[in-house]
């Protein structure tokens, strides 16, 4: 645990305990996200995966312990000022899309921007260029109830990613989706966050997906079982050096 | 048994539900008792008792649509017990009959006391006022009261049985509500308000006066012509059916054009929102509008209020605005999601008020708009 975090670190935790109604989520937790990276924390379900990512974005505040972004406190903000902070800054897609029934694809995709003071105009185009590279443009103006999961899901990881804010939670993206799906969405996730240098902390169940990511940590019972291991960054076709990465992170 | 551990967990608004039911269905036993005790007094026979046995039906149906809108919440507002339930192997009839009991319970325990009020008082306690309404003198045959008050619960329990919605099988699985209407449905309540302004206004222009027979209208409200009360009474019914789509066009018109987050979320919400909150807020329109225009003719015609119709008018009102509320906290349960997601976008709660507050104006606006004509209708053809 050292005192003063690296300066590249956009996001850092200092032994972070969150307890839900008494059952302990974290146990003390140290984590830090460098700019720009992608990480993978990966555990099974029950691990505190989410917990931790509500966390570090401002969504649940910290029983103890410290959250730090861009060397500013998180953990003191109140609860206005974390609301600014996700709205601002944060961008997040959780298990489920977590729609608004009532409004259109595009409507959904740019709601972020038009909330963050946005004009009408730059919302709704970058709102059908992101659902345009997410492949359901030709859905943009049809409800979410209407679509099927898969498409509902792109719509949430395309909300996200329109305002493109600095850093992106992805709080296990993939479990309503099937293989190929959720190969696609998580390419697009993380050539996003190469292309605009947005920082991507990921959540998975799957370590196959660690693949993916610059950095892994595990998660078990609350606490990190083993120190950040590097992953060699995930190449064009991952199909093929998939499996040497995944060997990789189980040393 | 079974259900007496289910209702150990009742908070706040199941007991306030299970209160209003008992305490409603206490008044419809009232009326009803009250119409057997004046037809064992008077002993008269004819249409009388009977005319005055249909009075009781407006009171009886306001608590089965109040039991309805409030059974129709329960799974909506108890997921968790429902899921319990379900998992336990209740069947969905099985929760359909439970909930369904629970009502008849309360509407039961209501005419009970009623029941034994009125035998309490038919014991020589009552002074001479009350003796023609509770049939002092008279014997009481034992089957009647039974029979009258089991009207009650059966009632409520049916309505209340139909209303529940089947529950999806599968655990988080999402029902997908429909929110438009059909051109029919928006079509045929239009004709009906058109149709009935017409008749209205054939009814009262000049020297219509001897136009058949006069209608005698209850509650000390006169007599009126049979064209100007079917014409109101035609439309009434369209506007009260139109208020569902109008407000799905409300919402609309407060989204139009390059509507700000707020204006986006208000209007949209509300035309999603038009076919739950259309049905109750319709009757409560409906039922407001009859009742400011009876006492508007009270107030302006002497010696003409009564107090039975009083007592009625403020039961069925008191339903209406509870079902209303019910259905409020329906939609207010089933959009917690939606909540949720919206401030975990970031989106402060300001916002969010801001828009259920500009719902709300919306929305008043438009019952303003078809409770105003309903009122206007019926004041013209009262005389």
């Amino acid at each position: 645990m050292s005192a003063a975090p690296p300066d590249n670190d956009v996001l850092w935790a200092r032994g972070i305990v969150k307890s839900h109604h008494g059952t302990p989520a974290l146990r003390g937790i140290s984590i830090g996200v460098r700019e720009g990276e992608v990480l993978a924390v990966t555990g099974p379900r029950g691990s505190g995966k989410s917990t931790l990512l509500g966390c570090l974005s401002a969504l649940l505040p910290v029983d103890k312990g410290e959250v730090w972004f861009n060397s500013a406190p998180v953990h003191t903000l109140t609860r206005a000022g974390r609301e600014r902070l996700r709205r601002d800054r944060f961008g997040f897609v959780g298990s489920e899309p977590h729609l608004v029934p009532e409004l259109s694809a595009r409507e959904n995709v740019a709601l972020p921007l038009l909330l963050a003071g946005a004009g009408n105009k730059a919302a709704y185009t970058a709102a059908d260029e992101w659902l345009e590279r997410l492949d359901v443009g030709e859905i943009a103006r049809q409800r979410p109830d209407r679509l099927v999961q898969s498409q509902r899901q792109r719509i949430a990881v395309a909300r996200a990613l329109a305002p493109l804010p600095p850093v992106v939670f992805a709080d296990d993206p993939t479990a309503p989706l099937h293989r190929e799906a959720a190969d696609q969405v998580l390419r697009i996730l993380t050539s996003a966050s190469r292309s605009h240098q947005l920082t991507l902390v990921l959540a998975t169940h799957d370590p196959e997906l660690v693949r993916f990511a610059d950095r892994a940590v595990a998660l078990v019972d609350g606490r990190l079982t083993a120190p950040a291991a590097p992953v060699r960054r995930a190449p064009a076709a991952p199909g093929t050096a998939g499996a040497s990465t995944v060997s990789a992170t189980r040393r | 048994m079974f259900y007496l551990r289910l209702a150990r967990g009742y908070r706040v608004p199941d007991l306030g539900r299970w209160l209003l039911t008992a305490l409603a269905s206490a008044v419809v036993a009232a009326f009803l008792l009250r119409s057997l005790g004046r037809a064992m007094s008077e002993q008269t026979g004819g249409a009388v008792p009977v005319v005055r046995l249909v009075w009781c039906l407006p009171p009886l149906a306001a608590v089965a649509w109040f039991a309805a809108v409030a059974a129709r919440a329960v799974p909506a507002q108890r997921p968790a017990r429902i899921a319990g339930l379900t998992a336990a192997g209740a069947s969905s009839g099985r929760i359909r009959s439970l909930i369904a009991g629970e009502v008849a319970l309360a509407c039961t325990l209501g005419s009970v006391l009623t029941l034994l009020l009125f035998l309490v008082l038919r014991n020589d306690i009552a002074g001479p006022s009350l003796a023609p309404d509770l049939g002092m003198g008279a014997p009481l045959p034992a089957a009647a009261p039974v029979t009258l008050l089991a009207l009650v619960p059966i009632t409520a329990g049916i309505a209340a049985a139909c209303a529940v919605p089947i529950a999806e099988t599968l655990p988080g699985g999402r029902r997908t509500s429909r929110t438009g209407f059909s051109s029919l449905r928006i079509a045929l309540p239009i004709g009906l308000a058109v149709v009935g302004l017409a008749l209205e206004l054939i009814a009262l222009r000049p020297g219509a006066a001897e136009d058949g027979r006069p209608v005698h209208l209850p509650a000390g409200l006169g007599t009126t012509s049979v064209a100007a009360f079917g014409g109101w009474a035609a439309s009434a019914l369209g506007l009260a059916l139109l208020t569902g789509p109008l407000l799905s066009w409300t919402g609309r018109l407060l989204a139009l054009g390059r509507p700000t987050p707020l204006r986006l979320l208000a209007g949209r919400g509300l035309t999603a929102q038009a076919r739950r909150l259309g049905a109750p807020l319709a009757v409560l329109t409906l039922v407001v509008a009859v009742v400011l225009t009876t006492i508007r003719y009270w107030i302006g015609t002497p010696d003409s209020a009564d107090a039975l119709p009083a007592v009625e008018a403020c039961l069925v009102l008191g339903c209406a605005a509870a079902a209303v509320a019910a259905r409020l906290a329906e939609v207010r349960t089933d959009r917690r999601d939606v909540t949720d997601a919206l401030l975990r976008l970031g989106t402060s709660p300001r916002l969010l008020f801001g828009a259920v507050a500009l719902r709300t104006l919306a929305v008043g606006t438009t019952l303003l708009v078809t409770g105003g004509a309903t009122a206007a209708l019926a004041a013209a053809g009262l005389r």
